[in-house]
């Protein structure tokens, strides 16, 4: 210590205000952010305390704890452990910010554990009353073996109280406030105080656990280290159990010292809080923000979508008149430029889907919403956290069962897998709006509400639905062991980042339309040759249709039109989708739909694309038209109605909203479960309910 | 020579079919949303 002067290290973790702090004690104008990391090297200024002492205080860089992971935080940990810096400290000040004492409290028990003199500035307390947090400051100065001083750095409250005590500084308690040795290993920690007698322990023990070479040691103070550091492993192991005890003993003074009364919170955020995670409104409100989302996806998709499709169309036309004619033509024609515009025509729909999760993410409401379903989700015998990959799963299964990796019960997590697939995933959404466009009228209901936006959203509700009713059964019938706790941490609100939002829906329609777009290019091209060839009566469809009695008189135009169709009926294709087809009849579904229904076994919005490769090839030498256009154009030759009418819609519809039309999820499931037996059930299950209500629908409604 | 083309264009597509959901190649790191369903 230099004569009347004392060099104080203010300390904290980012963003927690001390920056703003040094400038009051220091009367200096550094600059200062609501954003963690303005401070990244230190920063010097002078305090004058009382008459006697001037404090040099020594602003150093944000850390969340004393195991650095960047350049910053180790200039924090080396200043703190080398005692010939300039700047070592002869007291600290960690400041921490109120509203996140918890994770705040990790850095100060580690810092306290040096036993050097330390004090504990709580920063943002004009904010208390506001957030409800009440604070038993006298017994969290027991427990933490501290003094403590409620302060505002940016009003200027607590200031002189700091200042006050800090001139008391020789009288602080330097006893650690986590005797980490007994909890992890008590020999262990003997021998190492032993060893290095001139340290204190916790010293010892995080110039140990420091990944680089500690340039202010000694040579042989190191190799005196690096021999301790040879057992990895245990250093490893040990510094887990540290983080965990920590956190452990935070928990328990926490739990006696601080409290939030959500109830009395006046601030934003908390008002905010009350009124979507209420108990009525907040389902009010999701239900609603989930209506808006499905109306837009109808109302402003409609113009784009309708573009594109015309656009494929035109662009068939122009490679059968340019191209030179030949079956490779016929291929890009007919199979693969149908086959990419029925993926390629749902970009806008699922754009503006991934722009509202995106913003609805970034605004922090997502979480919200994950905290609200958590009271139905336990009910239903799964975990709060089941609501994730639940919500993930609009985008894809796959992810989403991935995600349930942090349900920490296999009872819970399983039944998440096992019903995750029943969510509506990107890949239903185009087999969904085009069935929806063909047998749903663009109308209003009560003069505000698209009914094609509403039947989609119904759709989605039923995917939940489908999903938790599932889960309540298999709650009961899985006789498996069950005990899970959740916890939340609830991010606060913020203005979405455009840049943020733009990159996720750009990154994640990119991976869609990739993704599906390559296999859908592949399967285009192999439906296209299966429909395009066939044995002896395809090849004789040109001599055999003419010859025969009832086509002597009718139109050339009319001719080729039957030849075409008898030529799809007796290629491969058609043989195969014959076979199918009795038992998809039931459903209401003729054998090219069949062949759509196992091509998208592949992927689900594969359906659209083999449907318009099927029909293209039926219509040879036709002006083929859009994909809606050829699907609404399709006839029942029976009934002569409408193919995809109200009845055969909505069975296909439903059909989609209960298979398990998806080979990648089933792979991914056995990945997970380690076993067969979970993606058989699943298929089996899924596919019968599915054939089971298809079937049903179809009956009633013909 | 357009038939050629076609048998070309088919055996690629085949093959990348076989490859993806037969032969999957192990990824690296986590999945994303490019899961191919």
């Amino acid at each position: 210590m230099k004569n009347n002067v004392v060099n104080v290290a203010l300390v904290g973790n980012p963003n927690t205000g001390k920056t703003s702090l040094f400038n009051q004690l220091t009367g200096l104008k550094q600059k200062v952010g609501n954003y963690p990391g303005i401070t990244v090297d230190k920063k010097h200024g002078k305090c004058k305390i009382s008459d006697t002492l001037t404090a040099e205080i020594v602003d150093l860089p944000g850390t969340y704890s004393i195991n650095p992971q960047t350049l910053d935080e180790t200039i924090v940990l080396e200043t703190l452990l080398n005692k010939d810096n300039d700047s070592y400290p002869d007291l600290i000040i960690v400041v921490a910010e109120v509203e996140n004492l918890k994770r705040n409290l990790l850095l100060f028990t580690q810092i306290k554990d040096l036993q050097i003199p330390t004090i504990l500035a709580i920063n943002m307390a004009d904010q208390m009353n506001r957030k409800g947090i009440d604070i038993d400051v006298e017994l969290l100065k027991q427990e933490l073996k501290t003094e403590i001083i409620l302060i505002s750095s940016r009003k200027n409250i607590g200031i002189d109280n700091l200042k006050k005590e800090l001139a008391n500084y020789k009288n602080w308690n330097t006893e650690p406030s986590a005797k980490i040795s007994e909890k992890i290993d008590a020999a262990y920690f003997s021998d190492l105080e032993a060893k290095f007698s001139e340290n204190s322990l916790y010293k010892t023990w995080l110039l140990i656990t420091q990944q680089h070479y500690c340039h202010f040691l000694t040579k042989e103070q190191n190799t005196k280290i690096d021999i301790v550091k040879k057992d990895a492993e245990k250093i490893k192991k040990y510094q887990h159990k540290e983080t965990i005890f920590r956190y452990q003993l935070i928990n328990d003074i926490l739990k006696k010292t601080y409290k939030v009364d959500k109830a009395t919170a006046t601030d934003l955020r908390s008002k905010l809080d009350r009124i979507l995670t209420h108990k009525i409104f907040g389902y009010v409100i999701f239900a609603t923000i989930l209506l808006l989302i499905f109306q837009s996806i109808f109302e402003w998709a409609s113009f784009p979508m309708d573009l594109i499709d015309v656009v494929f169309a035109n662009l068939s036309e122009l490679a059968k008149d340019n191209l030179p004619p030949g079956i490779f033509t016929n291929l890009i024609a007919e199979g693969i430029i149908p086959g990419i515009g029925g993926v390629l025509i749902f970009i806008p729909q699922i754009a503006i889907l991934f722009l509202f999760i995106a913003i609805l993410e970034e605004t922090g409401y997502m979480s919200r919403v994950v905290f609200l379903m958590d009271k139905i989700m336990r009910k239903f015998g799964m975990s709060g956290k089941s609501i994730i990959p639940l919500i993930s799963g609009t985008a894809c299964a796959i992810p989403a069962i991935m995600a349930s990796r942090n349900i920490s019960s296999w009872k819970e997590r399983l039944i998440t897998i096992l019903v995750i697939p029943f969510t509506t995933c990107s890949a239903r959404l185009p087999v969904y709006a085009i069935l929806i466009s063909l047998i749903i009228p663009s109308e209003r209901v009560l003069g505000i509400f698209n009914l094609q936006g509403l039947t989609l959203m119904a759709l989605y509700l039923l995917g939940f639905a489908a999903a938790i009713s599932s889960a309540i059964l298999l709650h009961h019938i899985l006789k498996i062991e069950n005990k899970s706790l959740f916890v939340i941490e609830m991010p606060n609100y913020k203005v979405p980042s455009l840049k943020n939002v733009f990159y996720e829906v750009v990154e994640k329609t990119k991976a869609f339309i990739l993704g599906a777009g390559k296999i859908i290019l592949a399967l285009s091209i192999v439906l296209w040759f299966l429909a395009s060839n066939g044995p002896l009566k395809y090849k004789n469809a040109e001599q055999f249709v003419p010859s025969l009695e009832e086509n002597t008189t009718v139109s050339n135009e009319v001719l080729q039109k039957k030849i075409a169709s008898y030529k799809l009926e007796h290629s491969y294709i058609g043989y195969m989708g014959k076979t199918i087809e009795p038992i998809i009849e039931p459903m209401g579904y003729d054998w090219k739909i069949g062949i759509a229904l196992i091509s998208s076994f592949a992927a689900r919005e594969v359906f659209v694309g083999a449907l318009a490769t099927i029909y293209s090839v039926e219509s040879e030498g036709e002006d083929v038209g859009t994909i809606k256009q050829r699907m609404a154009a399709e006839v029942n030759p029976k009934t002569g109605e409408k193919r995809f009418n109200f009845a055969s819609g909505m069975s296909l519809l439903l059909f989609y909203a209960f298979a398990m039309q998806c080979i990648g999820t089933l792979a991914i499931v056995k990945r997970e479960t380690k076993s067969w037996k979970w993606p058989i059930l699943q298929l089996t299950g899924m596919s019968t309910l599915a054939y089971i209500v298809a079937t049903i629908t179809y009956t009633i409604l013909k | 020579m357009q038939e050629f083309l076609v048998y070309i264009a088919l055996g690629v597509a085949i093959g990348f079919l076989v490859k993806k959901y037969f032969f999957k190649s192990k990824k690296k790191g986590n999945c994303d949303s490019d899961c191919g369903c």
